[in-house]
């Protein structure tokens, strides 16, 4: 399958991003570098944590390298310059600093292993990747860390591939559970209401909490949802539609809410990266009559599946392909160890 | 010949070896507990996995019934294995570190207002040493905590906080720095713990005007670097240098 070029007729920043640790995002991202050499599509490579080392920091297994061809462009570290193989030539020492120094923009000189790691917030992120498509760049891959998923985020990334596999739990059915759950986030219907949309845009996206009313729409005294509340549930009034959220939303600011009102109303964020509600959760709350729309959701490319975990157990490869292929609803789903 | 007119073996940093009485003679102590009673079979158990470990003369020097079918050993033995010393990279991170006096000085001449600090044991882990040690007035070994530094104002929240309950602090405080420690944690949950919280941060739009920081036994720059964090603190770490690297990353990405 020509995963990448499809990926490139439309995309141009895709990140890659895990639904727990060793779910294969590295693998994943050996495999569209391989596919962008034989194509010749000039890639930029970055990673919101840190990609190329040999061993995992955390279970100690064995990691696969990353092996980039001259012209790449690839961020990393002054703190893990020199642990990579191949000949880095800077092209700028960047505003951004990590926990390893600073994030060093830089050209593959000369083909080889290259230890990779970029700014760890995705607003700079966003930056970096930006600079590198500015740079001639006709793509870049963004590696997640470990289930970090932030950089998912329609304002940072394009469209995103999804990693899961057997790393996430020892049942088939649950790796496809949590795995539909959060593709079933990240496709969740856009927010219609025009003029509510209006509001909140002259607010600015990332603006105020407001709870929208039959006529017209307040702006409460809450600086976030989170450990709010009381103040949140007094805030919904009898005739209160809505409310956007600019922040998180978490099961603990749906617990503020009366049943009554979490009944009534509907939350709005502004992209599925917001949800922190967990499957189970989600499928209770949703009983109860929660109901959430987003202002862009997020592109999903492709799942991809890993049938091994670190812990040595692994599944059956084709019975995880068909569970999620046929959970997925018309997401492509593969296993790039076994392009199929 | 040495110094003192001793023979001495040199170094060989291609081939290092652990030293105990001379130079490279490999010696090394181990303890360890095994799950059998206390006895003769025991000592054996323990000199078979000695040897099975890669060390050679191996001799149990002192073992102790604990009771419960386990025994607890010391042993010698001398290592067959080296290291090529020479060939080692490491990934590090370089901070400056400042005196708590450098530090308050620092916050006069650069920042010139209070730096707010908030921290906490968060998830499960109940385990306040850490936070305290580098939060507390009295601070640890001899190092003064940041509630004792002029021009911070220090916020520990203890153990067992929620991740949503620290950033609702934070946010409240208008907080510069967020503090994270994870002490004892099983089955690595505190892996999934902390990108919660940097995930929750970058949710409420706040990760640009915020510097995070996490810190425990287990964590270091380089797991700091993948879980999201701006730094991490190890074993051995003290307030001067949470602080100094506070302080100097503020000034750094201009959040004065």
């Amino acid at each position: 399958m020509k995963l990448l070029r499809e990926l490139s007729k439309k995309y141009r920043v895709v990140s890659v991003v895990g639904m727990a640790k060793n779910a294969g995002k590295t693998t994943v991202l050996n495999y569209l570098i391989e596919e962008a050499a034989d194509e010749g599509i000039a890639l930029g490579i970055t990673s919101t944590g840190r990609d190329g080392e040999r061993k995992d920091i955390v279970t100690g297994t064995d990691k696969p390298g990353i092996y980039l061809w001259e012209d790449t462009m690839v961020t990393t570290p002054s703190g893990l310059y020199d642990m990579s193989e191949a000949g880095l030539e800077i092209l700028r020492v960047t505003e951004y600093s990590g926990a390893l120094g600073e994030i060093l923009l830089c050209r593959v000189a000369e083909a080889g292993y290259v230890q990779t790691a970029g700014p760890v917030a995705t607003a700079d992120q966003r930056g970096i990747c930006r600079e590198m498509l500015d740079r001639g760049a006709d793509m870049v891959l963004v590696d997640g860390a470990v289930d970090r998923r932030a950089i998912a985020a329609p304002e940072a990334s394009d469209a995103v591939i999804l990693a899961t596999g057997a790393a996430l739990s020892r049942s088939v059915a649950k790796v496809v559970e949590e795995t539909m759950h959060v593709a079933g986030l990240y496709r969740l219907p856009e927010f219609s209401d025009q003029a509510a949309r209006r509001i909140i845009a002259e607010n600015g996206n990332s603006g105020r909490l407001t709870v929208f009313e039959k006529k017209g729409a307040r702006f409460p005294d809450v600086t976030t949802g989170l450990a709010a509340g009381g103040v949140l549930n007094e805030a919904i009034g009898n005739e209160t539609k809505y409310v956007y959220l600019p922040g998180a939303l978490t099961e603990g600011v749906v617990a503020g809410v009366s049943p009554s009102k979490l009944k009534q109303i509907a939350f709005i964020v502004k992209n599925p990266t917001k949800i922190f509600i967990d499957s189970a959760s989600w499928r209770l709350l949703r009983k109860k009559g929660l109901r959430v729309r987003v202002l862009k959701n997020v592109e999903i490319a492709a799942l991809t599946v890993n049938p091994r975990a670190p812990e040595g157990y692994s599944f059956d490869r084709a019975a995880l392909l068909s569970a999620m292929r046929e959970a997925a609803g018309g997401i492509p789903v593969l296993d790039v160890r076994y392009a199929g | 010949m040495g110094a003192n007119g001793i023979a001495v073996a040199k170094v060989d940093l291609k081939n290092i070896k652990p030293y105990g009485d001379t130079m490279n003679d490999g010696m090394m102590e181990l303890t360890f507990t095994l799950p059998v009673p206390y006895g003769p079979e025991a000592d054996e158990a323990a000199k078979i996995l000695g040897r099975k470990m890669g060390l050679d003369e191996v001799s149990v020097v002192f073992s102790k019934d604990l009771g419960q079918g386990f025994t607890f050993f010391a042993m010698y033995g001398k290592c067959r294995h080296t290291v090529d010393f020479t060939a080692i990279k490491v990934a590090k991170a370089d901070v400056e570190v400042m005196s708590r006096e450098e530090c308050q000085k620092y916050i006069e001449n650069n920042i010139r207002r209070d730096v707010v600090v908030v921290g906490a044991t968060t998830g499960t882990d109940a385990h306040t040493v850490g936070i305290d040690a580098i939060m507390n007035m009295k601070g640890f070994h001899g190092h003064y905590g940041l509630e004792r530094y002029k021009g911070i104002e220090a916020i520990n929240m203890g153990s067992q906080v929620s991740n949503e309950a620290l950033v609702a602090k934070a946010i409240e405080t208008g907080a510069d720095a967020i503090l994270v420690s994870q002490i004892v944690t099983q089955k690595d949950v505190h892996i999934s713990n902390m990108t919660n919280l940097v995930e929750i941060i970058e949710a409420e739009g706040i990760r640009s005007r915020v510097v995070l920081c996490c810190g425990g036994p287990r964590i270091s720059y380089e797991l700091a670097q993948e879980l999201g964090y701006d730094a991490g603190f190890g074993p051995h770490s003290y307030a001067e240098e949470v602080a100094s690297f506070v302080l100097t990353e503020m000034v750094r990405r201009k959040l004065v």
